[in-house]
């Protein structure tokens, strides 16, 4: 009992002992309550500075208090944030918070207060909270001045997506402020009166510069100032990517990364990201200078493993990568030097390399590349140090380029560099016969053969071809050849043999020796038999060709075609066939629209001879003809007119003429027969004949109207296609009775050219006949004007009518003509004892006497002599008168002068000469009818004169002195007198 | 002590010229002599004209070259942001004697001087790829300094000026990036209007 009792007061001493310290406690915790607050500000981070101390705590204690702290905006009511802050406090210690405001601070004054508990195990619940500290007002006042308007934050700067909160403050509330992010209005929420806030969610990245906002303040539409801000948005600092580190020669870590984005900002608000690499192993640190690489020394041969982080950093964030790796195992080997080649031959050779020692026993993994002819060969080699490989199986003559790169074998992690080197392997003799064809033109006594031969592939060649050998062999006497070489590049030439047959062998050539011959046969025989053309029709593809099979054994067929335009030997192209095939499709990128091409297929027999087989033609597509035919207009009539294009070539043309269009205007609307109504491209419309005959080369087109206008256009067509639109030749029908008239006129008209040209033929005669040059007198019209006068005096009278009373000759002596001729004196030194008068007459009998000068007048004209002195008149008696009229004609008077010279039977016939001389003079005075009224008045000179030539050896008849009256003319050479 | 304040020392600042002229000067005697270290030209006035002209020819090019390289509003808001509302500008008389034209050009180039060398500064670090407005601006500094030298000349050799009381632009280091366009911006402003006037009076 003793015991229970004991034990009893020792449970209540404890109880009563615990729960003194516990009310000891609890009166000391009660006063733990926040003081000194001080509230600062960080105007560029927008943030709130909150230090303050706690109070009472117990000396060298240390208790986690709660501290909750509530943040108030333009009023203490306004509570925008509550928080609480846990921290363990130390006696006498001044705790710091800090709080970011979304709104700039410059916007609106804050209210800060705050409160903690005890939070410590050491002291179990309840716990009470202290009271409130009393509110710390905090205002940033940077809206100073005269301004009227502030926008902040000023130079802000964030990352690109993040949300930023802008404010203006006005100090004029009646003004209307309009704020704009580039140009663009934005909208906000009013704080106060004075002062409203935007936000803007998720701000782009514009530039570098930085992105401009401004605000307008304005009453009505006066503005009364702008204000603005810089916000400098930057690039979200990206991950560094790729980063890997390798060595080379195990001295210097090479790290690599891709740095992203650069996040530089100008205005220095932010440089470029920097990058700094840390080995966790070694605990160093190494900021690096570049953005993209990195070198990191190796010092310790021990260190295998490396841990590297890479932290790339700028104002807003952090990025780090990290890499763990063993350094054998990132070796990343120079690439091989010394890469040689030896025994190059023409198909294979021997490439040499040497790699960069790393380790001793190090095995490298080297790969080979051989690049040539397109193709690309690999080969893995593993080696030690110097490196070799045997390179079979070479094409000759082709340069290939062989390189090689090596890497750790062991731990392969990265292949190194290529080192390379080009070589050409050696020539070898042509491995292929060329391809030869041949055409062959017969010509008299003998044969032309040209023939054609393809450059060997470059894998045949096997180098370059020099020359081609051809060997022409007459089958028919076997021993006579010829061997013509023909230098490259040539691919054809020119054979003129006789008529025999001949085996022709080409061979190509180059450095090292000659290719297996090509063999093709010329027979004796005509081989281009008469073979009909077929038209084929070509497609975009090309042209598909079937042939029936020549009978017998062949080798195979050729195909072999050429432009249908163009020289042969421009454009000759051939294909061969085998022998079980009948049809091929020849296609090529050469063929072109709208141009003709010829084939011809030719069986090959077992002797190699050729035979030909078909032949064809077509377009590949054909086009519609590129020109219309020059037409002729001809025999136009009232009612018709032919149409006709004789020149037009049908042969020439980008398909195969179908025909023509012949398209007619006329004023009616009514077609003719034949023709169909068309309407034209322009809309017009016409009537138009269809030709289906592409020879038929003329149209008449009848039925026509007199004297109307037509118009026709003509083209041809093809399967594309007629030609190209032109001008519309004009017609016009002439009238209906113009070719009547033409039918009358005509013969007219070739009537009076005949008679034109009969005229112009017998002018001669006519002119004598109509107009002579002497006018006969009989012809005259001055007779019918004798006649109606019918003047009885005037009468012509007839030389037999007329009988003179007298003749007077008057002769000279013999011996006065004997001196006259031998002492050449002049006429007017002989002496005349009386003028001498002649009168002609038609008797001989009165020519007795030796006057051989007749000296006479024509009266018919009676004009004045123009020299006196230098012609005579006969003197007219007025007693004969009727000489007048014997005078009148020349005739009359060359028959009495011959009459008279006849009656000089004494002088020979050799020593008299007789001259008829027509002369004209100029009319002096009177006219034509006045002169027979007045024929006794000697006139001074008559216009028409009779003169007779006497030979000087004849004796003349010795003038008077004064015989002016006479004209005597005496001609000598040298000398004339008149 | 204001006035003794502006005597020599700045006119041998503007000979030393570097962007930042802005800093205050250091005290220099009253009576400082009109000395200069070089004989001046003969056709110091024909220098002077041909200066001001070929500032005015291009002045434009350089207001343009600069609100261009600001961004939006500058282009589209020159009478707001771009006005020549530039406060403590040295005035000038076109009217007055050539001695006293001569002195207010001389205020003039040095206060344009110094804020054409702020504008320089800031732009170099705003701007770093406008190299043509770079090359602009220290054009125009070059014959300004020039310019500045030639009425030193003319004012000490013929007026026997020793000194003359000058205002520099306003400092914009402590300005906001904005703030600092828009001051650059109403400098060039008003350089453009003021240069045409200068141009015109001599």
């Amino acid at each position: 009992m003793a015991l229970f009792a004991i034990f009893q007061t020792t449970f209540f001493l404890t109880l009563l002992s615990l729960r003194t310290y516990q009310s000891e406690v609890l009166a000391e915790r009660l006063p733990l309550t926040p003081v000194s607050l001080k509230v600062s500000t960080n105007s560029t981070r927008q943030s709130l500075h909150l230090q303050w101390t706690v109070h009472n705590l117990p000396y060298h204690q240390e208790l986690k208090m709660v501290f909750q702290i509530q943040i108030s905006r333009i009023e203490t009511s306004n509570v925008i944030w509550v928080g609480n802050y846990s921290t363990t406090v130390k006696w006498n210690q001044v705790l710091h918070w800090s709080w970011e405001s979304e709104l700039p601070l410059e916007c609106a004054t804050h209210f800060v207060r705050i409160k903690s508990v005890v939070d410590d195990a050491k002291f179990p619940e309840p716990n009470f909270w202290s009271n409130w500290s009393s509110w710390e007002e905090v205002s940033v006042q940077d809206s100073t001045g005269q301004d009227i308007l502030f926008v902040f934050p000023k130079d802000k700067l964030v990352e690109e997506g993040t949300n930023v909160t802008i404010c203006y403050v006005s100090r004029n509330i009646q003004n209307n402020v309009s704020c704009y992010l580039e140009g663009k209005q934005i909208h906000g929420e009013q704080l106060d009166p004075h002062v409203t806030a935007f936000n803007l969610n998720s701000v782009p990245f514009i530039r570098n510069k930085g992105t401009n906002i401004y605000c307008e303040a304005s009453q009505g539409n006066v503005s009364e100032g702008m204000k603005g801000i810089v916000l400098f948005v930057s690039k979200v600092l990206e991950e560094p990517k790729d980063f890997s580190c390798e060595t080379e020669d195990f001295k210097t870590l090479h790290c690599t990364w891709d740095p992203g984005t650069d996040t530089a900002l100008g205005w220095s608000k932010q440089p470029s990201q920097s990058y700094t690499l840390f080995e966790s192993f070694s605990g160093e640190k190494k900021l690096c200078t570049h953005k993209n690489w990195c070198n990191w020394q190796i010092t310790q041969d021990s260190q295998e493993t490396y841990n590297f982080t890479l932290t790339a950093e700028n104002y807003l964030r952090k990025r780090s990568v990290n890499i763990l790796f063993n350094l054998t195992h990132r070796v990343y080997l120079m690439n091989p030097f010394s890469v040689n080649f030896e025994n190059v031959n023409a198909t294979n050779a021997i490439m040499t390399w040497k790699v960069h020692s790393m380790r001793n026993n190090f095995t490298y993994l080297c790969q080979i590349e051989l690049h040539g002819e397109g193709k690309m060969m690999q080969y893995n080699v593993s080696i030690k140090v110097n490196g070799e490989y045997f390179l079979s199986e070479l094409e000759p003559a082709t340069e290939y380029m062989a390189r090689v790169r090596c890497a750790d074998a062991s731990h392969f992690w990265k292949w190194s560099e290529w080192s390379g080197q080009n070589f050409t392997t050696l020539e070898a003799a042509p491995s292929e016969a060329p391809d030869v064809w041949r055409i062959v033109n017969l010509e008299p006594g003998n044969h032309t053969v040209t023939l054609f031969w393809k450059p060997l592939s470059k894998l045949h060649a096997n180098g370059k071809i020099l020359f081609y050998n051809v060997v022409v062999e007459n089958l028919d006497k076997p021993s006579r050849s010829e061997l013509h070489s023909i230098p490259a590049p040539a691919n054809s030439t020119k054979l003129i043999l006789d008529r025999c047959s001949y085996q022709i062998c080409v061979t190509a050539n180059n450095s090292v020796g000659a290719s297996p011959a090509s063999v093709i046969v010329i027979s004796a025989d005509p081989e281009n038999k008469e073979v009909e053309e077929e038209r084929i029709a070509g497609t975009e593809g090309g042209f598909s060709l079937s042939w029936k099979p020549q009978p017998g054994d062949v080798i195979g067929y050729v195909v072999d075609w050429c432009d249908h335009t163009q020289d042969v030997l421009g454009d000759f192209q051939w294909k061969n066939v085998g022998p079980n095939t009948t049809s091929t499709v020849i296609s090529t990128d050469a063929f072109r629209p709208g141009v003709r091409y010829d084939f011809r297929i030719y069986g090959l027999s077992t002797k190699r001879i050729a035979c030909l087989l078909e032949k064809k033609t077509g377009y590949s597509q054909e086009l519609a003809p590129s020109d219309n035919p020059h037409v002729l207009v001809d025999t136009l009539t009232s009612h018709s007119f032919t149409l006709s294009w004789k020149d037009y070539s049908t042969e020439s043309q980008p398909g195969f003429i179908q025909g023509y269009h012949v398209y007619l205007k006329s004023k009616a609307r009514q077609c003719h027969p034949r023709f169909e109504k068309a309407v034209l491209s322009d809309g017009s419309e016409c009537c138009k004949y269809k030709i289906d005959n592409p020879e038929e080369k003329a149209l008449i087109v009848d039925n026509l109207k007199p004297e109307s206008f037509y118009e026709f256009f003509i083209t041809p067509f093809t399967s594309a296609g007629e030609g190209p639109s032109a001008t519309f030749t004009k017609v016009t029908t002439p009238d209906e009775h113009s070719s009547m008239l033409i039918h009358i006129l005509l013969p007219m008209v070739f009537c009076v050219l005949l008679i034109m040209v009969m005229c112009y033929l017998k002018s001669q005669w006519i002119k004598e006949t109509c107009y002579p040059d002497i006018p006969d007198p009989y012809k005259s019209s001055i007779l019918s004007l004798i006649k109606f006068k019918e003047n009885p005096h005037l009468i012509i009278m007839n030389v037999s009518d007329c009988i003179p009373d007298a003749i007077e000759v008057v002769s000279k002596p013999e011996g006065t003509k004997i001196q006259f001729l031998g002492t050449r004196k002049s006429l007017t030194e002989t002496e005349l004892t009386k003028p001498n008068y002649l009168y002609l007459l038609p008797t001989e009998k009165n020519h007795s006497g030796p006057g051989p000068c007749i000296c006479f007048e024509n009266l018919t004209y009676n004009q004045a002599a123009s020299d006196s002195g230098s012609c005579g008149h006969v003197p007219v008696s007025p007693k004969a008168p009727s000489m007048l009229g014997l005078m009148t004609s020349p005739e009359n008077v060359l028959k009495a002068l011959k009459n008279y010279i006849n009656s000089l039977g004494e002088i020979p016939a050799g020593e008299t000469s007789l001259n008829y001389v027509s002369q004209l003079a100029s009319p002096m005075f009177g006219d034509k009818d006045s002169l027979p009224t007045n024929p006794v008045e000697p006139p001074h000179c008559s216009e028409y004169k009779m003169q007779m030539a006497v030979s000087l050896r004849l004796a003349l008849p010795p003038p008077t002195e004064n015989s002016s009256l006479s004209s005597i003319t005496l001609l000598d050479p040298g000398e004339h007198y008149c | 002590m204001k006035v003794l304040a502006a005597g020599v020392v700045p006119l041998l600042l503007v000979l030393h010229w570097k962007h930042g002229a802005g800093s205050p000067l250091p005290i220099t005697p009253v009576n400082a002599t009109c000395a200069i270290r070089h004989p001046c030209h003969n056709n110091l006035m024909n220098q002077i004209r041909s200066q001001l002209a070929q500032l005015n020819g291009s002045a434009n090019a350089l207001f343009i070259l600069y609100y261009t390289a600001q961004g939006e509003p500058f282009p589209n808001n020159l009478d707001k942001l771009c006005g020549p509302n530039v406060t403590d500008f040295p005035p000038f008389h076109a009217n007055g004697t050539e001695k006293a034209k001569l002195v207010e050009l001389y205020r003039i180039v040095v206060y344009l001087g110094t804020s054409l060398g702020n504008i320089t500064r800031d732009q170099k670090i705003l701007n770093p790829s406008a190299l043509s407005l770079h090359s602009k601006l220290n054009a125009t500094a070059d014959i300004l300094r020039g310019l500045l030298s030639n009425v030193l000349c003319r004012l000490c050799s013929k007026y026997h000026v020793g000194h003359v009381d000058v205002t520099y632009g306003p400092d914009t280091s402590g300005k906001d990036v904005f703030q600092k366009k828009k001051l650059g911006c109403q400098l060039l402003g008003k350089y453009k209007q003021i240069i045409a006037v200068l141009a015109q009076a001599f």
